[in-house]
């Protein structure tokens, strides 16, 4: 059941400007699982995440080449249209980015951009979506304040909140805990388990024990590269390269 | 402290105080020398539209309105055109934003007088053979309920008017608005717009819901600044408005405003007219005054919100 | 759930992006347009005559634009010379002694006030000081206006100079020993000088440009700037306007052209020098 590939990385490399930072990368996500993506600061971990959902075209002279299917369709094809391929995969960043509007707004935006609803179901989803990001119980009486109000913590949530009110299939997390307190991050790191029973996730990580705590595979990148891909017990108890064991076990990196 | 430093501090700080000086100075000089004016006309001078030297009879309201007038045309014809170079000063590539920046820069350097003379010789011409004609013709709005009122009775301009004026003030005040919501602009962090595009918005929507409602403080002083400018500027003004002591009776009729009836009449004005003039002068002081401070409690208003929400 | 077509977002957005394009072309237009129209008409008049001798009543052969040039020149370093010196102090008290103070802040707001300040109640009130007083227009009243619209403009670039130089700096030259006065003006201001150049060029080069402060205090004379605290005195903006508003003749329309040429290449060529400056600062 747990083999259904939902995105498939063939040959994937990447440039910025002249410099390469992705070379050959292949890697499978499967469907409602957590992949962790792991390496040492600099390795293209998140380079490789931001071409998901294509945000790195945003800057110029940046280049992807190869292919990265999303259920069997090559998502780097010229064709594709960017607005569905966002509303499709979603994207929490390293630090918690609400917009400069009420709680309620926040959760509604996705909502407002990609369909057409009536007040009532909007309320609906902006609860629905609160309590899938558990957060409902701390923010139903402050709806209308500022999202900017909350903590660090609640606006990661918040924005996790955000990115699941457009139900998109695959969630990006780069780093998502990067910026937020010990018990925030373990409160996000539960919230995370119990998404993936809905969506594919996707997260890079330089911390460790939170890839061993949630995810259940692991890619190893190095240098660009990936080293390797496996299940998350059996890279971090009996990694097959060298290089992985290394970094696992705090030699560098 | 040591005594020297008592010296030097003292020194600066009467250089400081001459801005206090200076701003009480202009308002108190504007008070006395206006009070003949407001014992003679009271507080009525402010409606009265009468301007009279024979019959040494002033009132304010068309100097007043036609200033009201010019403002607000330009702002309404230069915010949406800053607000658009601004962003795409921010969003070009940097070969082409330097050459545009600077272009930007310098536009703000030149004198009015110039952009005066231009519109007299230029825009007077063409709005009077051109842009008139085809608004009313070709496009029929004279037609139109209003329409009469917008663009003259008879359908004859002389290139003079209101609406020029207000195209000349926008021309000028487009470098500073767009150059200061450029700066809000890039002031957005990044991660904040990724995560818009991240959701599936289009540029238009990530400009409109979350860089502009990011940045919604500094285009609103953006526009502040503008505003004063327009408000006070006289060159520019003073070379197409047509210089009529009328109240506006249409986008293409001739008027004044404050500015441009001060820098036409008050060389040669004497006794009560001279009065009349200051006191119109403070007018315009007033209202470039209530402009700041409406902006500073704008800013502080929203700035203490902000900080309570950090 | 109905999803919202994506064909009106994107032809939104790509009258968004048309409207951007449309707008530059607009004012990079509008520039060039009154560049290319101060050019056209300009160039032909200048020579060396028209800038070495003074203007004539309108008839006389030989007339130039020489005398308004002197003029603009004098009264612009004349306000410059007034106002830098309680400039750069006022602006070293906000920035050094003014943090968290009511009264600086007051003085701050004050200056911001003045820069907002239309131009022509500063000539009116120099008029009301120096004119209606002594009961003579002069070139002298002239420079007193534009020093006061340079004054608050360079207080606050000297305030927002000095704020850049590191704290750290300042309290390293106090360490040493040195008074507040010495580590102020030898330590901190030096390592703003480049700024404070620039600012100053800045604003002198905008002054230049001011006409209506001119208009009721220096007002304009076919002569050379003679007596400077006694008589009306030519400027380069005011005879613009004396020669195209005010007159019908073409060829004093042409006069204009050529001054107003005359008056950007200076602006211009400021600029340039004031970019080349903080370019070199940077290095």
């Amino acid at each position: 059941m747990k083999t259904n590939i939902k995105i498939s990385t063939r040959n994937l490399n990447f440039h910025y400007g002249k410099h390469q930072a992705l070379f050959d990368n292949n890697l499978d996500i499967y469907a409602n699982q957590i992949t962790a993506v792991i390496g040492p600061s600099g390795c293209g971990k998140s380079t490789h995440l931001r071409i998901y959902n294509r945000i790195f075209e945003l800057y110029r002279n940046q280049k992807a080449t190869g292919e990265v299917r999303l259920d069997g369709k090559n998502i780097l094809a010229p064709d594709v249209d960017l607005l569905k391929l966002r509303h499709r995969v979603g994207m929490i960043f390293q630090k918690p980015t609400p917009f400069p509007m009420s709680i309620a707004d926040n959760v509604a935006y996705p909502l407002k951009l990609h369909y057409k609803l009536s007040r009532s179901e909007i309320d609906d989803r902006i609860e629905e979506a609160l309590r899938g990001a558990s957060l409902w119980d701390e923010v139903k009486d402050k709806l209308k304040s500022s999202g900017l109000a909350l903590s660090g913590g609640q606006q990661q949530r918040l924005c996790i909140a955000r990115a699941l009110a457009a139900e998109p299939e695959v969630l990006l997390m780069d780093e998502p805990t990067s910026a937020i307190d010990p018990v925030a991050t373990l409160r996000i790191e539960e919230l995370i388990l119990e998404l993936k029973k809905k969506f594919t996730i996707v997260i890079v990580t330089h911390n460790m024990q939170q890839a061993a705590r949630i995810s259940d595979r692991t890619a190893f990148f190095y240098k660009g590269r990936i080293v390797e891909v496996d299940d998350t017990t059996r890279i971090f108890t009996n990694p097959s390269n060298k290089q992985t064991e290394d970094y696992i076990t705090g030699r560098f990196g | 402290m040591h005594q020297s430093d008592t010296i030097f501090r003292t020194i600066c700080l009467a250089g400081a105080m001459l801005a206090l000086l200076l701003t009480a100075g202009i308002l108190i000089q504007l008070c006395i020398h206006s009070s003949e004016a407001w014992q003679h006309f009271g507080i009525s001078f402010l409606w009265s539209s009468e301007w009279d030297p024979g019959m040494d009879a002033y009132g304010a309201l068309p100097h007043i309105l036609g200033t009201l007038l010019t403002t607000g045309l330009a702002l309404l014809l230069s915010i949406p055109l800053a607000f658009a170079v601004a962003l795409l000063l921010t969003e070009a590539p940097d070969w082409l934003n330097r050459p545009l920046s600077q272009c930007v820069d310098l536009l703000a350097a030149i004198p009015s007088v110039i952009y005066g003379m231009w519109g007299l010789f230029v825009l007077v011409p063409l709005m009077q053979n051109h842009v008139q004609p085809f608004l009313n013709k070709t496009l029929g709005l004279a037609n139109l309920p209003g329409g009469s009122w917008l663009l003259g009775e008879d359908g004859y301009s002389s290139g003079f008017g209101f609406l020029t004026a207000g195209v000349i003030l926008a021309l000028m005040v487009l470098p500073y608005m767009s150059a200061v919501m450029r700066d809000v602009f890039r002031m957005t962090p990044p991660m904040l717009r990724e995560s818009a595009y991240g959701l599936g918005c289009t540029r238009l929507e990530v400009t409109r819901d979350v860089v502009a409602r990011y940045g919604i403080r500094g285009i609103i002083s953006g526009i502040f600044i503008g505003m004063g400018r327009a408000l006070g500027e006289t060159m520019a003004v003073l070379f197409v408005i047509g210089n009529l002591m009328e109240s506006p009776a249409g986008l293409f009729s001739c008027g004044t405003t404050i500015a441009a009836t001060l820098a036409n009449n008050f060389a040669e004005a004497t006794g009560l007219q001279q009065s009349a003039l200051f006191a119109l002068g403070l007018i315009l002081l007033l209202m470039s005054f209530g402009m700041q401070i409406l902006t500073r409690y704008y800013l502080t208003r929203t700035g203490a919100r902000r900080g309570e929400n950090n | 759930m109905t999803p919202r077509p994506l064909f009106f977002r994107k032809a939104g957005n790509q009258l968004l992006n048309l409207f951007a394009l449309l707008s530059i072309s607009t004012a990079l237009g509008g520039m060039g347009w009154i560049l290319y129209t101060v050019l056209q008409h300009g160039t032909p008049v200048l020579s060396w005559d028209f800038l070495t001798s003074p203007s004539k009543p309108y008839g006389e052969p030989g007339a130039g634009v020489a005398n308004a040039l002197l003029g603009t020149l004098l009264m612009t370093l004349g306000a410059t010379l007034l106002a830098v010196p309680p400039a750069l102090a006022g602006g070293i008290y906000l920035a050094e002694f003014g943090k968290n103070s009511k009264l600086a802040d007051t003085l701050r707001f004050c200056a911001n006030v003045l820069m907002g300040l239309p131009s022509i109640l500063v000539g009116l009130f120099v008029y009301a000081l120096l004119v209606a007083t002594t009961g003579q227009f002069s070139g002298f009243a002239g420079t007193v206006a534009l020093a006061i619209i340079m004054f608050p403009v360079i207080m606050r670039t000297t305030e927002d100079m000095l704020l850049m130089v590191p704290d750290t700096l300042r309290e390293s030259a106090l360490a040493l020993g040195m008074t507040r006065m010495r580590a102020t003006l030898s330590i901190v201001a030096r390592s703003a000088r480049n700024g404070l150049a620039t600012g100053i060029l800045l604003s002198l080069a905008r002054v230049s440009g001011e006409t209506a402060p001119l208009l009721f205090t220096a007002l304009f004379a076919d002569t050379w700037p003679g007596g400077f605290f006694s008589e009306p005195t030519a400027s380069a903006p005011v005879l613009i306007t004396e020669y195209t508003t005010n007159s019908p003749f073409e060829s004093m329309h042409a006069m204009g052209w050529g001054t107003a040429l005359v008056m950007a290449l200076f602006i211009l060529i400021i600029n340039i020098a004031t970019r080349f400056i903080f370019h070199e600062n940077k290095h």
